[in-house]
């Protein structure tokens, strides 16, 4: 029932998550962050089976670091999404996959330019102006294909967002209330209000 | 060199299963001190299959009755964090107990709960407690809540899909106050203020959401838990027995008592009617 | 191997059923000073009677006996096990293990085995280091607990209501819950099996019961129906 979603826009990319964690009928928790930032400026949102999802998350974090110290250069948006995708493939070919789907967003430093990488379990993996994970792909993708626009400015990813959520409020069966929203541009990651935005 | 490093080194890469077994007595090796112990696996061509047949409630070939868990919660208020669980086990239809001790006393500091199979929770929750020892000497400091929940949540993932069945809260007070964890034999660790596990969970939510609040006394709080696990277990059949009581202070956890839900109805049952003739 | 019998090994498929359920009740009851421990000795396998005297309780030191049920060979492997490991601890310790640390020992031999279970159910009987009478009761993956008295076996859920009337006062508001002299205790265990066997097909022809003290271990034998 977990929702990611993510808009590039001229020079960030928008991310959100649902915050609920819950184990079959009951909402464990309202309040958890499904995402780690895997550099200064790559956010990845993850949902799938509990348990996966959080110690997929954080080995690529900690290999993406591990690359960053070692190399003392960060890797691209594009080069991480490849690293994870791999790491993914190969996980499914052995004794034990991990089921976790992605969402990894970031801003080129290099080339001045936003990503977005769409990925699931199986290893397949598309770059995109505008994502969706879960059932919210089902509600969203057609609103995003109407209203996005290339060289939005983040005003207007904010609005076209909460666009999204407020469709899952009204046509989607389960309650998500809350949805935690953060933005890569050139200064890094950093958490985006929505209620502060009209 | 290489004999060195694979001495030492470990690998999320080989299931735990695949290691040697340890052979506590004869030769006991400190760097295997973290290693995780190995168990016994059946020769059957699908041996998850086998033991979910043998222990599963619903399978044909159920044989092997183990023994689970049900209503525990534990939740922070402004005074520490009130744990509270029942302490009935049941193998099948069959009541096997009604007084399990479903808090785990990790050590003076920590407390681990027990929902799910009643020896996945005590043997792994001990286990823990040896490494949380282990952490002390090494480190000369105690371990944080959150470092001694990850090192369970941790060691149970390593065994996912492998049939272990536990539901636990960890809580405790260290250097950033109290703190609580909800880890499962999923992997999931979560951290929050409130939390229920076990089949009667739903109806103790019901009754912990509706009269929680941050600010309430220590007395209160501890009411609210005890009256929580009452209820559920007078709706649900899994549960039952006692309430055992504890509240985690900064000097560590206080036990608050057993509380048979006999006679605690009957008290209930009279408060009741007492708030009835007030209010007409 | 040619194809053809390559297609017929592969068309075989053998089901792993390493369990049998061979039948038995078990009791254990703690006093003051004192700890019994009593089965019945038959072996059953369905409707057939395998032998009217296989026991199933064995003394493993001189403070404690532990009496198993379920899958007869399981309980061999698993009393065959502890006593080297106690073996090895008398001569690493110069000492016999204490009750209590010969249950958490049981329970981590048994946890061993989680994924591949013993079909074992085990009540350890015997004296603590204080010399109180101790019980401690098993699930078949170790999870234990120790209480005064505990039924086990294909007749536990005949016989642990009755304890529970008779030993445990459950039956009584605020009535004295002392634990039971030895002769009570005996005479419990004797009533208590010879209703059993009325009505539990796996349950009977003998009972040997073992009486821990700080003298040692006595073990005494009663006739049950042997029908």
């Amino acid at each position: 029932m977990e929702c990611l979603f993510g808009i590039t826009g001229k020079d960030f990319t928008l991310l959100a998550a649902d915050e609920v964690a819950a184990r079959s009928i009951v909402v464990m928790k309202s309040k958890e962050d499904k995402s780690r930032t895997l550099s200064p400026h790559i956010l990845l949102l993850y949902t799938g089976e509990p348990g996966d999802t959080v110690n997929f998350a954080e080995y690529i974090q900690r290999n993406v670091r591990l690359y960053g110290i070692r190399n003392d250069i960060e890797l691209s948006p594009k080069a991480a999404a490849n690293f994870t995708r791999r790491e993914l493939a190969e996980s499914l070919r052995s004794r034990h996959p991990y089921a976790v789907n992605l969402l990894i967003g970031g801003y080129d430093t290099k080339t001045s330019a936003p990503a977005l990488f769409w990925l699931d379990y199986l290893g397949s993996m598309a770059e995109l102006p505008f994502a969706a994970q879960g059932y919210g792909a089902y509600f969203c993708t057609s609103l995003m294909d109407r209203y996005w626009q290339p060289d939005m400015n983040l005003d207007q990813a904010v609005a076209l967002m909460k666009q999204c959520i407020q469709e899952l409020k009204t046509r989607f069966i389960v309650n998500l209330p809350e949805f935690n929203c953060k933005v890569v541009d050139k200064d890094g990651v950093r958490e985006i209000d929505l209620k502060a935005y009209p | 060199m290489d004999k060195f490093v694979a001495r030492y080194a470990t690998s999320p890469l080989t299931p735990a299963f695949q290691t040697e077994e340890l052979n506590l007595l004869g030769k006991w090796d400190a760097a295997q001190d973290f290693a995780i112990p190995a168990f016994d696996i059946p020769g059957a061509e699908h041996p998850t299959q086998f033991l979910q047949s043998i222990t599963n409630e619903s399978s044909p070939d159920y044989k092997i009755k183990i023994q689970h868990g049900t209503t525990t919660l534990a939740f922070k208020f402004q005074g520490g964090v009130v744990v509270a669980v029942d302490s009935r086990a049941t193998a099948g239809n069959y009541i096997a107990s009604q007084t399990v001790k479903k808090v785990i006393e990790i050590n003076p500091y920590l407390l681990g709960t027990m929902a799910g199979g009643a020896a996945d929770c005590s043997y792994w929750e001990r286990e823990l407690g040896r490494r949380c020892r282990l952490y002390e000497l090494r480190n000369k400091e105690r371990i944080s809540v959150a470092a001694a929940s990850k090192l369970l949540a941790n060691m149970v993932y390593s065994y996912k899909g492998m049939g272990l069945s536990m539901g636990t809260m960890v809580t405790g007070w260290d250097k950033t106050g109290p703190n609580l964890f909800y880890v499962d034999s999923d992997g999931t660790r979560l951290k929050g203020d409130l939390f229920s596990v076990g089949s009667g969970s739903t109806f103790a939510y019901g009754v912990l959401d509706s009269g929680y609040n941050y600010d309430m006394s220590v007395s209160d709080a501890i009411e609210l838990g005890k009256r929580s696990i009452y209820h559920a277990t007078h709706r649900d059949a899994m549960s039952g027995g006692s309430v055992n009581l504890y509240h985690v202070t900064e000097g560590g956890w206080v036990y608050h008592g057993n509380h048979d839900v006999g006679p605690l109805h009957w008290e209930y049952q009279d408060l009741k009617a007492r708030e009835h003739a007030l209010t007409t | 191997m040619d194809v053809q019998q390559q297609v017929r090994s592969a068309a075989i498929e053998h089901r792993f059923d390493p369990y049998e359920d061979n039948g038995g009740t078990c009791l254990a009851i703690a006093g003051e000073d004192f700890c019994i421990i009593a089965s019945d000795t038959r072996q059953s396998n369905g409707y057939s009677i395998n032998s009217r005297y296989a026991p199933k309780t064995y003394k493993v030191s001189e403070t404690s006996v532990l009496a198993t049920t379920g899958f007869h060979a399981d309980g061999l492997t698993l009393v065959k096990r502890l006593d080297q490991r106690l073996e090895w601890y008398r001569h690493a310790h110069e000492k016999e293990m204490s009750t209590p640390a010969l249950a958490q020992l049981l329970s981590i031999t048994l946890y061993q085995k989680r994924f591949f279970p013993y079909y074992s159910f085990c009540l350890l009987g015997g004296l603590d280091p204080e010399g109180k009478g101790a019980v401690y009761s098993f699930d078949p993956v170790g999870s234990f607990e120790r209480e005064t008295y505990r039924a086990g076996g294909s007749a536990a859920s005949l016989i642990q209501p009755f304890l529970d009337n008779q030993v445990g006062w459950k039956n009584q508001e605020n009535a004295d819950k002392s634990l039971p002299d030895l002769e009570t205790a005996l005479r419990l265990t004797k009533d208590a099996f010879t209703s059993a066997t009325e009505r539990d097909i796996h349950t009977g022809d003998c009972l040997e019961i073992f009486v821990v003290t700080k003298d040692g271990v006595k073990v005494e034998q009663y006739q049950l129906k042997r029908d």
